[in-house]
This record gives structure tokens, C-alpha cells and sequence, in this order.
């Protein structure tokens, strides 16, 4: 009988696991984003997940507003209009990017083009609970009538009721949803296990319809949505389980990976940690070999987790990076835009020495080459002038 | 001059080289009807994006068109804007397709749009699902596996490529040539995962697992590649995936020619397999009841001793979880257990309340 290894968080500080810093990544990342992360507009309330969940589980919800806060997320819902004609479209929005005028009180505005997105009403959920609030300003009728009309009838769902891509992301944000309700009325969970077995792959993980490669995140949402619904064991048999798990112990290389032959990312320390920890199993990975890894992502500077140790450009947010940490659990972003704010700064410096280099050397350069100065026509005035000031006219 | 602007080209965010002027919807007389959207973020924003005036004008007229939900050639170019400036909002997306059915719209010049899009911004899921709309409204897939295939070329394990591609051959059958599109890719790289997945869906979706000479032709096609490249998961678990549901111990001759290979190209994925074959083989045994017990005890040191190799040196960064399956496997068969569904992960991980 293994005993699970416990470190506390006081040993985890002394690898140098700068919390400080990543609470004050977190600050920032709640305050004001530069253009260049235009593409995270409709997701705004994601992100926003993630800041308050790495706070929180760094203990350090008390650095933000959290009135400020929940009243931000109360104005994202999308709520009943007068007369009801667009429950099926309720829920949460990620963002204020269509235009409705902000407000946190119903009745709902008609609007062409309204409506919620199943993963902004998951972290909306979610983020309302991390910040203390008790949802009862949460209309749970109307967020379920919405979350019924996204279902389809191979058990999937869409994102939006105007339709999307459909697949197993979206069956965890309902099963999410229904669970912080606490009301399944919201899915039909028959259905939503028979996609989630159809995704089940040759190779034991899971993809995210059938037939498709396997990967962590995939995997992670199948079995997270399993595990809400509390019919993991009755969705797939011991066996599956255990093929299942040898799937995602695979995963691990010294931080974890994806899918097979890929490289490693932090994000999978969760997504496969995660999966792991669901499945009683995650004690028996390696704790030195992962924790090494997401430490040697870690920005020193301004916080945060990359993806890769040297993180290069590439896509950042597509995933959350949490890191799972024996019980304990980290946000980690990975942070391409702060790491290039740093560069920038770097940057700025570096131009500035050069330009200065530059004018500098152009002045010597100048000054010893005379032809190079334009021949002032020598007024007496100009001499007169110049040569009281006390310098030899030449 | 010649220095100055080489330098401010290399630095060029310091010296921004004036920019034409920028004729925002705002200040275009056709467009004077339309009073511009702002977007509302109330007293205390949360995580604001600092829009600039170009972006914030392009959008907040976005906006208005969609109040109005007007139909008109003008909105139609604007969402071309909206979209090269962001890319994943999913409304633009969306209200463009209401656009292309409502005007009538040229679909293959949408195709051509969306093709070069994609080309750009290959793993945004947006731009992928409306390629599949424009598929399905032209009811013409005929240049889809062309396009993923050039895609793939940049990319060869992009995800989204991959589903669209599975989603086309599906939908419009177009079976015929993918095994050696698969071939090829895995020529190419033997370790490319997604091939390895797409080579199981032909496959399965067309001759099927069931005829033994298929199965016999995937066990040589999988030993092949594993010879070229011992170090390769997902040969191994192509191999596994196949046989698992059948009888890892029950090809003949395969256990045989495992065994052979672990002398000249072992792996852990191998001594895995083997692990598997052997407590398939115990398994099975379990249900005979004239069962050699002999045989059974030979399997299970066997499987072990794999335990062991891989805990203390082949699969070192697994260790705890190898001895975690020896100390199972010991558990279920070391007393002639029963076929009861054993429970592999009793002792430890259960006691834990999570």
C-alpha cells in the first residue's frame, strides 16, 4: 500500500516556486490586455476563469475587487427578454463585443444576435463560486433552457444556439453547468455518454468525436464530464479504466505531452495530471521529473508559465495551463505576450543606446570630416556674434 | 538617410513610418446613416483590450450593423474587416454566413476566401467550420482533400486539418486513395501519431479488423515500421489497439515474434505489450480449468520480471506505476483468483477520498 508523498507548501516554496510574482502576472492579466490579444475577446470571461482560479488556489483573492468583479460577470448574462422568446438562447456571453448596453438587472434586451456561449457560462458559473458569490442572481431556469437547446442528438453539444462546431469540449462545459446548479434537467446524460464511449480510441484515450486521434485535453474532458455526472464506473467497464490509465501514464516524458510522439507542454501537466488524479493513478507518476519541468517554464521576471522552456512564439491561451502539483493546483499561463513586454522593454533600451550610438558617432564622424558642414556665408554680424559668445571663429 | 532608415526598419515599432491615412467607417459619407455601436464594458472593466481607433471603428460599426441586422453588400465587406482583425470572433463568422445565403453570394468565391484564411491562421476552429459550411452549401467536396493535404504538409499533426479531413471522407466517401495518402505521410515520418489514428479510421470504416488477413497484413505492416524505428508509441499502440478486444495471446506466433524483437529493438512500449499479452494470457487461463498451473505460474514470473525490467531500467520515470501493476497482477492471480472483475486499482488510490 503506497503512501502518497505530501509535500507541504512550504518545502514547494523552497524550489523556488516564486508565488509573489505570479499573483501580481494574475493582477495584471485582470487589468488591461494590449491589442494584439484581440483574438481573446469573445473569451474574455475565460480568461478571467483562469486569473481568479490561480489567485485562488494561490490563496490571494484578497489582491483583487471582488464586488467589482462579480458585478463585471452578472453583466455578461444573458437573461430572459419580456416576453421569454429567447430562453433557449440564455446563459452567459464572453465578452460586451455585440454591443448590448451594460447592465446587470433584467428584463433581457431583444437583440438579433444575443446569446450565450456554454463555455462562457461555465467560467461564469465558476468564477462567480471561486469569487464567494451564491448565483442567486444566476437565472438557473433560463441558463438551462439554453444549455438544453445546444444538445444535439448524437449527444454532443454546440458552443451557440446559432450552431458551431459540436464535440466533447462542450459535453464537459455542460456537465460543469449542471453540476454547479446542481440540476441535470440542463443535458440528456444518456446521450452525452454514448458520444463520450464513441470517442473512446483504438489506443485508450480519448478524442474528441469519434474516430479522432486521441490527446490529453480530450481525454480530460471525458472523464471529467464522467466523474460530474458521477457514472464513471458505470459508463466504462474496470478494464476500459485500466487501459484508459495506461494511456495517460504514457503521456508522461518529464512533464507530459498530449498526444503521443509530441513534445511536452505544461498545459498537460494538468489536462493528463488531472486525468490521472480522476483516476486514482496520478500517485504513481513521476512528482520530480513534472515538477522540474513546469519550473524550468517559469518567468522569473514577470510571472506566469510558458509552454516550453523556451517558450518561442507560437499559440498562447488556446488552453489553460494548470499545473498539478500533488494536491496542489497552479494556473499557469502561458505568457508570450508578457515575456514579449519584457523583450519590448529590452528593446526599447537597446534602441535607444544605439540611436544614441548612432547620432553620436554620425556627430564625430561629422566633426572631423569638415566638408561636411555646409559653409555659412560669414556675415559680420554672425562673427560679431559669435566670436563675443568667446569662441574662435574658424 | 540610407543608415537611418535601414536602422529604423530593424526597430521599426520605434520609428513608425507615417501611416496613410486611415479612411475609418466613421468619416466615409456611405456610411453617415449608421450611428457606430460602442462596445459597453460598464464602470470597472475586466480585463479590458485596448482596442486602437482603427479597431475600435471597425467594430463598433460591426456592431450597428448587427442591431439592424442589415442585409447589404456594405455589411457583407465589413465583416472582411472584422474578420482580418480578429479572426476567432465567431459573431462575425456567423453573421457572414447569414450574409452569403441572404445576398446570394458567389460560394466559390467563398471557398477561395476561406482557403486563404486558413492558410494564415490554420489552427483557429472558426475558420475550419466555416470551410465545412461552405462544403455543405456547395454540396462539393472535390477540393478539400487537395487543400488538408496541403495544410498537412505545413503541419502534419495539426488537429482541426485532420477532423475536416475525417468529416470529409465520411461525409462524401471518399475512401479510395486515403490508406496510401496515410502510407505516404508515414514514410514520410513513421512517428506521426495522427496517420496512425487516420490509417485504424480507414480501415476499420472500410475492409474492417475482422478478416484475418487483414489483421494478419496490419501485424506485419506495424512489425515493419517497429524495425525501422523501435522507439515509436504509436506503432505499438496501433499493434495493441488492434488485438486487445480480440486477445492480446491470441495471434498466433505474434507473442513469438515480439519476443524476438525485444533481443534487437526493445522499448518499453515493447516490455508493455508483452506485459499485456501476458496478462491476457492469465486471464484466459483463468477461465480453463484444466489450465496448466504450471504454465500460469511461468506467465505470471514472466510478466513480472517485465514489471521489473521496466520499473528499474527500461521505464525508470513510470517506476512506481509498473510496481503498482506487478503488485496488482501478483494480487489477482497469485492465489488462483477467481474471474471476478478484479478491481486493478484497489489498495492505494481508493482509500484516498478526493
Amino acid at each position: 500500500n503506497q503512501t502518497t508523498r505530501q509535500p507541504k507548501f512550504e518545502e514547494f516554496e523552497q524550489i523556488d516556486f516564486l508565488r509573489d510574482r505570479h499573483v501580481r502576472f494574475f493582477q495584471r492579466t485582470l487589468q488591461v490586455l494590449p491589442e494584439r490579444y484581440a483574438s481573446l475577446e469573445t473569451t474574455r470571461l475565460t480568461i478571467i476563469f483562469f486569473a481568479l482560479s490561480g489567485l485562488d488556489v494561490l490563496d490571494a483573492l484578497d489582491v483583487i475587487d471582488r464586488n467589482t468583479m462579480i458585478e463585471w460577470i452578472y453583466s455578461l448574462q444573458v437573461l430572459p427578454t419580456e416576453d421569454q422568446s429567447n430562453l433557449s438562447r440564455c446563459g452567459f456571453r464572453g465578452s460586451s463585443h455585440i454591443g448590448i448596453p451594460y447592465s446587470t438587472k433584467g428584463p433581457g434586451v431583444l437583440h438579433p444576435y444575443d446569446s450565450g456561449h456554454v463555455a462562457m457560462t461555465y467560467t461564469g458559473l465558476c468564477s462567480l463560486l471561486i469569487l464567494g458569490d451564491d448565483l442567486s442572481r444566476v437565472n438557473k431556469q433560463a441558463c438551462l433552457a439554453g444549455l438544453r437547446a445546444l444538445q444535439l442528438e448524437d449527444g454532443s453539444f454546440y458552443a451557440v444556439p446559432e450552431g458551431s462546431e459540436n464535440d466533447i469540449r462542450f459535453i464537459y462545459c455542460a456537465a460543469s453547468i449542471c453540476y454547479m446548479l446542481d440540476d441535470w434537467s440542463g443535458m440528456d446524460i444518456q446521450k452525452a455518454i454514448e458520444y463520450i464511449r464513441g470517442s473512446l480510441s483504438y489506443d485508450n484515450g480519448f478524442g474528441q468525436g469519434a474516430g479522432r486521434e486521441s490527446h490529453g485535453g480530450w481525454t480530460y474532458c471525458a472523464i471529467a464530464s464522467l466523474c460530474l455526472m458521477g457514472r464513471l464506473e458505470e459508463a466504462l467497464s474496470q478494464r476500459e479504466l485500466d487501459r484508459i490509465r495506461r494511456w495517460c501514464i504514457m503521456r508522461q516524458q518529464s512533464g507530459f505531452h498530449g498526444r503521443p510522439n509530441k513534445p511536452v507542454d505544461t498545459c498537460y501537466s494538468f489536462w493528463v495530471g488531472a486525468t490521472l488524479e480522476l483516476l486514482d493513478v496520478f500517485q504513481y507518476t513521476n512528482f520530480d521529473r513534472n515538477r522540474s519541468f513546469i519550473l524550468s517554464t517559469q518567468d522569473r521576471l514577470v510571472g506566469g508559465f510558458a509552454k516550453w522552456p523556451d517558450s518561442h512564439p507560437g499559440n498562447w491561451f488556446d488552453l489553460p495551463k494548470w499545473l498539478l502539483q500533488e494536491n496542489l493546483v497552479i494556473d499557469a499561463h502561458c505568457h508570450r505576450q508578457i515575456k514579449n513586454a519584457k523583450s519590448e522593454r529590452q528593446l526599447w533600451i537597446t534602441t535607444i543606446v544605439v540611436y544614441m550610438g548612432f547620432v553620436s558617432s554620425l556627430l564625430f564622424f561629422l566633426s572631423v570630416e569638415r566638408d561636411f558642414f555646409v559653409k555659412v556665408p560669414a556675415t559680420n554680424t554672425l562673427k560679431n556674434s559669435v566670436e563675443a559668445t568667446g569662441v574662435e571663429w574658424s | 538617410c540610407f543608415i537611418f532608415s535601414a536602422l529604423s526598419q530593424y526597430c521599426g515599432f520605434a520609428v513608425r513610418k507615417p501611416t496613410p491615412v486611415c479612411l475609418c467607417f466613421r468619416d466615409r459619407k456611405e456610411w453617415a446613416d449608421l450611428e457606430p455601436v460602442r462596445q459597453d464594458d460598464g464602470p470597472n472593466p475586466v480585463v479590458k483590450i485596448a482596442y486602437s481607433e482603427k479597431f475600435s471603428d471597425v467594430y463598433d460599426y460591426f456592431r450597428a450593423l448587427l442591431k439592424n441586422d442589415e442585409k447589404s453588400e456594405r455589411a457583407f465587406a465589413l465583416t472582411a474587416d472584422a474578420i482580418e482583425l480578429n479572426a476567432a470572433n465567431y459573431t462575425v463568422w456567423h453573421y457572414r454566413r447569414v450574409l452569403l445565403q441572404a445576398l446570394s453570394k458567389d460560394l466559390r468565391e467563398e471557398m477561395r476566401y476561406i482557403t486563404a484564411i486558413i492558410e494564415e491562421q490554420p489552427k483557429n476552429y472558426q475558420v475550419w467550420h466555416h470551410r465545412r459550411m461552405v462544403v455543405e452549401w456547395l454540396n462539393d467536396p472535390s477540393e478539400e482533400l487537395e487543400f488538408i493535404a496541403d495544410i498537412l504538409s505545413q503541419d502534419a499533426k495539426n488537429y482541426h486539418a485532420w477532423q475536416h479531413r475525417q468529416w470529409v471522407i465520411q461525409e462524401y466517401k471518399l475512401w479510395d486513395d486515403e490508406l496510401e495518402f496515410v502510407e505516404n505521410l508515414l514514410e514520410e515520418d513513421v512517428r506521426n501519431n495522427s496517420a496512425w489514428n487516420q490509417r485504424h479510421f480507414v480501415i476499420s470504416h472500410t475492409t474492417g479488423f475482422s478478416d484475418a488477413a487483414i489483421v494478419e497484413r496490419e501485424i506485419q505492416y506495424c512489425l515493419n515500421q517497429i524495425k525501422k524505428a523501435p522507439h515509436n508509441e504509436s506503432a505499438w499502440n496501433y499493434l495493441k489497439g488492434m488485438l486487445q478486444d480480440r486477445g492480446m495471446s491470441s495471434q498466433p506466433g505474434l507473442l513469438e515474434r515480439v519476443l524476438e524483437l525485444k533481443e534487437t529493438h526493445c522499448s518499453p512500449y515493447l516490455l508493455a505489450f508483452l506485459f499485456d499479452c501476458y496478462e491476457d494470457a492469465l486471464e484466459n487461463s483463468v477461465q480453463r480449468e484444466n489450465a496448466e498451473e504450471d504454465e500460469r505460474k511461468e506467465t505470471l514470473k514472466k510478466a513480472l520480471e517485465i514489471c521489473e525490467l521496466l520499473a528499474q531500467e527500461k521505464d525508470t520515470i513510470r517506476k512506481e506505476y509498473w510496481q503498482f501493476l506487478g503488485r496488482s497482477l501478483k494480487n489477482r492471480f497469485v492465489t488462483g483468483g477467481s474471474s471476478d472483475e478484479p478491481d486493478v486499482a484497489e489498495s492505494s488510490g481508493k482509500q484516498e477520498s478526493n
